[in-house]
């Protein structure tokens, strides 16, 4: 499961739209139909319609139908065994990524305000990037065991990533200039740090934290999958070995709620701490804009 | 009183190549003196400027300001960008009260100092503000707050104005003007443009490039105090002499740059 990144939307107000502006504040409707929402709820509509139809004319035993998967997630729900799983998954998922967040925002600021340590890190931090981070789970529970600590430092390596890149990308994109001016009235480099460089660079590493939240969650539930059947991932594999659609599509429904929350909230806290860094701003502003690595 | 003496940068540009930005460069700058500093393009005007601001090394020679070597910046030294250089994510306040809180100004104070300056440059009301929402050249006037209000006896200014449209820049020239006139203070202001040279300056140091070097010092009579008619000074017959004089030095550096071989 990839989570992308949706881009920023810019709400046009009434006064900020091109062209000769309209007698009037545009109605209910109009204000309605210009969100995003209604286009949402209409393709997730569509598709809920769609495979619906599919399962009523092909399914069988195993391809549950939409109301169906709907029905099978409300009992889960109630049942004590999920919310067991639930708990054991966000366990490993918080503690790998506030591990993430710890070890990546120091390492990739640093990163990005002192090139030498590039050389060396740059080869690992491709690696982390490219590699399928599946791959390490066997390596992992080998060496660290099934326990939650090999749940942990592989929902970590699987988000540290985005957190270190975008973070340095973050602090190489603050304008010099600004370095400069700090410097001129006296700022020695704690000063520097603490007024301009991490400040500039928050925008980027809210994007990371992101993004590394997105990776985080795919991180949990693979490694649960592959490896150590435990949490939402051992609750899908029990599922499909009982042969029991409908919770099963009922607990990956549950996990891309929590994803789509998450992320969601992540987005929102984005948004709130750095208003000032829209893309709409001025040109001046650019040197801080999000021009970061996306997820893939 | 600012002495620049013997000053030599040179620097190694990307290609691997020795660039001297500056050769031999003596300066003498007077108390409360407005120096306009005009050059070609890449004639190491700005490097002059960091070096007085102390924010780049030099290989060799002196500056002292007040008698006083410098080794980095000084409090009693504050600085001005071409490209305003301010805090985004800050409010106009708070970027007017940078300085004052790098140098550890109790809050109180340093809004207070803040808002008057701000009054000052004619912002008042845009304290809250983020700069993206300000104008080019209310975004300067906050650069300009920001320098006044650490209280500086020099000002050095790096082509302040060269990134406004004309008309702003106008105001601006006579803003600057009307404050130098009012607060007492050495000024040196780089800027490659000849009319803005000639209508601040009491001086123009006149560089030529490759090395950069001071050519020429070009003493202007024009009265002061000037804030008041700029336009008008601009018309009159002593300021086309001295333009016309400027132009003809610096075209003469340009077709020696040309003879050289230096693309200019």
């Amino acid at each position: 499961m990839t989570l992308t990144a949706t881009p920023r939307r810019t709400r046009r107000g009434p006064g900020t739209r091109a062209g000769p502006r309209p007698a009037h504040r545009p109605g209910p409707l109009r204000r309605f139909l210009g969100m995003n929402l209604p286009y949402q709820l209409l393709t997730f509509a569509v598709f809920a319609g769609g495979w619906e139809l599919y399962a009523r004319a092909r399914g069988g035993l195993l391809l549950p139908g939409f109301t169906e998967t709907v029905r099978a997630t409300v009992a889960l729900l109630g049942e004590a065994e999920l919310w067991r799983a639930l708990y054991v998954s966000n366990q490993a998922l918080l503690l790998g990524f506030a591990l993430a967040v710890v070890v990546g925002i120091p390492a990739g600021t640093a990163l990005g305000r002192f090139r030498q340590f590039e050389r060396y890190a740059d080869v690992y931090l491709n690696i982390l990037l490219v590699t399928p981070m599946a791959a390490l789970i066997p390596l992992l529970v080998m060496s660290m065991g099934v326990g939650p600590a090999s749940r942990v430092v592989l929902v970590a390596l699987f988000s540290v990533v985005m957190v270190i890149v975008n973070s340095r990308a973050g602090v190489r994109q603050v304008d010099p200039a600004l370095i400069e001016m700090a410097r001129s009235f006296g700022a020695d480099e704690r000063r520097i740090w603490t007024r301009i460089l991490l400040p500039a660079a928050l925008p980027a590493v809210m994007t990371g934290i992101r993004l590394g939240l997105g990776r985080a969650v795919t991180g949990m539930v693979l490694v649960e999958l592959l490896m150590v059947s435990d949490g939402l991932g051992g609750l899908i594999l029990t599922y499909r070995g009982l042969l029991k659609a409908p919770p099963l599509y009922g607990v990956i429904a549950i996990i891309l709620a929590e994803a789509l929350l998450l992320v969601s909230a992540a987005h929102w806290a984005e948004r709130r701490l750095t208003r000032w860094a829209r893309p709409n701003e001025p040109r001046s502003l650019s040197a801080s804009g999000p021009r970061t690595a996306r997820s893939f | 009183m600012i002495t620049v003496h013997g000053l030599c940068k040179s620097f190694t540009a990307r290609d691997g190549e020795t660039v001297e930005a500056l050769r031999d460069v003596d300066l003498e700058v007077a108390e409360n003196e407005f120096l306009t500093v005009l050059g070609p393009s890449g004639c190491g005007k700005t490097t002059l400027l960091r070096a007085l601001a102390g924010l780049v090394p030099w290989d060799d020679g002196d500056i002292l300001v007040d008698g006083e070597p410098v080794r980095g910046p000084g409090p009693e030294r504050s600085m001005v960008f071409q490209n305003f250089a301010l805090l985004p994510w800050a409010t106009v306040l708070e970027n007017v009260a940078f300085g004052l809180r790098l140098r550890g100004v109790a809050r109180a104070e340093r809004a207070e100092r803040a808002r008057s300056l701000l009054a000052t440059v004619g912002l008042a009301g845009c304290e809250a503000k983020l700069p993206g929402e300000l104008s080019g050249g209310m975004q300067q006037r906050v650069g300009i707050a920001r320098a006044l209000a650490v209280r500086p006896r020099v000002l050095l200014m790096d082509e302040p104005f060269g990134a406004v449209d004309e008309q702003t820049r106008r105001l601006l020239q006579e803003e600057l003007l009307a404050l130098w006139e009012e607060h007492r203070l050495t000024v040196v202001f780089i800027t490659h443009s000849m009319e803005e040279a000639v209508l601040l300056g009491d001086r123009v140091a006149l560089m030529s490039a490759r090395p950069g070097r001071i050519a020429e010092i070009v003493p202007v009579g024009l009265e002061r105090p000037r804030s008041r008619d700029i336009s008008g000074l601009a018309r009159s017959g002593e300021y086309a002499e001295i333009t016309t004089y400027l132009w003809e030095r610096l075209r003469e550096m340009h077709a020696e740059h040309r003879r050289d071989g230096v693309a200019s």
